[in-house]
């Protein structure tokens, strides 16, 4: 059916409308961070000035955001990984095997907020004396990722048909063979899933690396704050460097978009 | 599925999983720091004093063969590190840079604080007595000094040259009255430019309304300890002081503004006065970062029926953890980065600090803008030690007496919302007195 020249019209500018407001403090940043700091306070120079590239100089090569973007790289695909690597497997056999209680603990962790557990694990941490490492961080973005991918991946492996995993046992498998040569590959959308939400969790995490961190390991989001001073803020700078930080994650969340709705309805269709 | 082969399964993941979690635990726990007497580590906050200090960290490590390792944060994210790691007794931290009058009394209390009575005697070059009495009244627990003062604050006016010239003022105002009477004049002649802006947000403005209030005679406590922020001297001054942004400030006025917001509106040359902290005057007089950088004036803060009560506090200070087992460095450190020599070189790049002799040598004010000079010295002869209240629960105090100002601003009945605040402030006071 052809839609009515009104309703096409209407359509363009609610969408229009929608996504300007949606956007509008993106573009404020991403413009904010080509100005510099009189400038920024200017309405009068809201769109028009003359762009400067002084913020992304001071980003990139004085204040050491090439290690920042490493250090939150690492910690965000390390513990992505190893969060897979533990809670795939686990969400099979909770899936398939029925162990409602198992999945319940792992709610439980999902459900308790971070903030309560900073102070025990700190306390846990530094007589291990972690703190300060990246390990430590990796293991504090688990338990928040590990639960996230349980939780998907349950969900995914729910909705496949058993049919096709007794087939395979029929075929001589055994359940872990099952597992790895049929399961697995027929879970990539599942999986890529539940690793992006993983990796975005972990970019933006900023309470456990502002106490779990030290100056050679913190992530992005502290760094961030180098740009807030006492007596001064540097807007341009902490625009640029926002910029910084967000763009990876956008390109990346981009290119995996299509995985992640297929993922997501993958699992909710099942009744 | 039976049941029995589910429970089976269980354990042996939770096994697996808890023996996962050692073994990473464990590798991670070789080697770090074994020398701890060679280091001293430091934190501090993001400041123009920190990165001084950070320059000139060569000398110190030459000096005493110690390694510094710094860590260094925002304001906010550095207070709520140390809450974390402080409450769970850390000795990761020696050396604390903290802000005595937000959070100086809560860590006292609890005992973060070593006490550094012995060490201030320690050394007569170093002289303790030299600092200003204001900040190390703000830095003593129960008789003890449990920090040392290293960035002072004042309260005074930030004015437009070329404005006052315009309304054919001669002179920045010297009392209350001549203000609001200065302020409404160029209000009424400056399309565009309000005559007076402040901090308007409710737990923002209380520090620099505190100076209006002690200038009126008022406090937020009294000498008996009992709440006072509906005396007749504190309705008067949250009525002045919202009657001022009310009816001289800009259009539309927020009430949420902090120090960005309200320095903005002044640096964008749309505010004739601005009474604020002076630590922040690089703002307005730095080209980068103000259109009106060669127009603005310092003066003292205007006086009131009391005269003029700015407040003189040490924005931060440094302490010793208490359970750091680096004590010595730790001092050592402090009673560098607190030297005559180290505040004389902070002082010469526009950090003020709580030294008088640096204060009454030349050198010490160099860079200072002159009237800026002119109205510390002032400042400093009659100023208050505090400009909050002196509780532990500092952000909750800062709601309830922060409410008549805004209250006063919005235009609604200050001395009202001054009796309302003061209930709910003796409230505040005795719960915390429990």
């Amino acid at each position: 059916m052809k839609a009515s020249p009104a309703y096409r019209v209407f359509r363009v500018v609610a969408l229009t409308v929608v996504v300007l407001a949606l956007i509008a403090p993106l573009l404020w940043m991403i413009a904010a961070s080509f100005k510099t700091n009189v400038d920024i306070y200017d309405t009068g120079k809201a769109l028009v000035f003359s762009p400067t590239m002084d913020n992304y100089v001071k980003v990139l090569q004085q204040a050491n955001y090439v290690q920042f973007i490493g250090n939150s790289l690492w910690v965000a695909f390390a513990a992505t990984v190893a969060s897979l690597v533990l809670g795939v497997p686990a969400a099979y056999s909770m899936s398939r095997f029925n162990m409602k209680k198992s999945a319940l603990v792992v709610l439980m962790a999902r459900v308790i907020p971070g903030v309560s557990l900073l102070v025990p694990w700190y306390y846990v941490f530094s007589n291990l004396k972690m703190v300060g490492g990246s390990g430590v961080l990796i293991l504090s973005h688990m338990f928040v990722s590990l639960p996230l991918v349980v939780y998907i991946m349950m969900g995914y492996f729910d909705s496949m048909p058993e049919e096709l995993e007794e087939a395979a046992l029929v075929d001589g498998l055994t359940h872990i063979g099952a597992f790895r040569r049929i399961m697995l590959p027929l879970s990539v959308p599942g999986i890529a899933t539940a690793g992006i939400l993983s990796i975005i969790f972990s970019w933006n995490n900023f309470m456990f690396a502002l106490v779990l961190s030290d100056a050679d390991t913190k992530t992005l989001p502290v760094a961030i704050f180098d740009f807030v001073g006492y007596a001064s803020i540097d807007w341009g700078g902490l625009m640029a460097a926002a910029t910084v930080v967000t763009v990876p994650i956008m390109l990346i969340a981009l290119f995996v978009q299509k995985y992640v709705v297929s993922g997501l309805t993958a699992g909710a269709t099942k009744g | 599925m039976p049941e029995g082969r589910d429970d089976v399964r269980r354990q042996s993941i939770f096994g697996a999983s808890l023996a996962v979690v050692v073994a990473m635990g464990l590798s991670a726990c070789g080697g770090d720091d074994s020398g701890a007497s060679k280091t001293v580590r430091v934190t501090l906050a993001n400041h123009v004093w920190t990165d001084n200090v950070k320059q000139a960290l060569p000398e110190f490590e030459k000096q005493t063969g110690l390694k510094v390792e710094l860590t260094q944060l925002g304001e906010d994210q550095l207070s709520d590190q140390y809450n974390v790691k402080l409450n769970a007794g850390s000795s990761d931290i020696d050396v604390m840079m903290y802000r005595p009058l937000q959070e100086g009394k809560l860590f006292a209390k609890n005992k973060y604080l070593a006490d550094l009575s012995e060490q201030v005697k320690s050394n007569k070059d170093w002289d303790f007595s030299d600092f200003q009495a204001n900040p190390v009244e703000a830095t003593t627990h129960e008789g003890k000094p449990v920090g040392v003062p290293i960035i002072t604050e004042q309260e005074v006016l930030y004015y437009r040259k070329d404005l006052l010239a315009k309304a054919g003022l001669s002179a920045p105002p010297k009392t209350l009255d001549e203000l609001t009477a200065a302020a409404a004049k160029i209000k009424a002649a400056e399309p565009g430019v309000a005559g007076f802006i402040a901090r308007t947000g409710k737990s923002a403005a209380v520090t620099q309304f505190s100076s209006f209030l002690y200038s009126f005679g008022g406090d937020f406590v009294d000498s008996s300890g009992k709440a006072a922020v509906n005396s007749d001297a504190a309705k008067q001054a949250y009525a002045l002081y919202g009657k001022l942004i009310k009816d001289s400030g800009p259009a539309n006025v927020s009430t949420d503004m902090g120090w960005p917001e309200a320095m903005a509106i002044f640096t964008q040359g749309k505010a004739a006065f601005y009474t604020e902290a002076n630590s922040l005057y690089k703002n307005a007089t730095d080209p980068a970062k103000s259109k009106v950088a060669d127009k603005v004036g310092f003066a003292v803060f205007p006086a009131g029926p009391a005269g003029s009560k700015p407040y003189n506090i040490p924005s931060w200070a440094l302490g010793v953890n208490a359970n750091s087992e680096n004590t010595g460095n730790a001092w050592k450190f402090v009673e560098w980065a607190t030297s005559k020599a180290q505040t004389l070189a902070q002082q010469k790049s526009g950090v003020p600090g709580a030294r008088t002799s640096v204060w009454a040598n030349p050198e010490g004010t160099s860079t200072f803008p002159k009237d800026m000079v002119e109205a510390i010295e002032a400042s400093t002869k009659s100023g208050v030690s505090h400009d909050r209240p002196l509780v532990v629960k500092i952000p909750e105090a800062r709601e309830i007496v922060g409410q008549p100002i805004v209250d006063a601003i919005t235009g609604k009945d200050a001395a009202a919302a001054a009796d309302t605040a003061n209930a709910a402030f003796q409230k505040f006071l005795d719960d915390e007195a429990k």
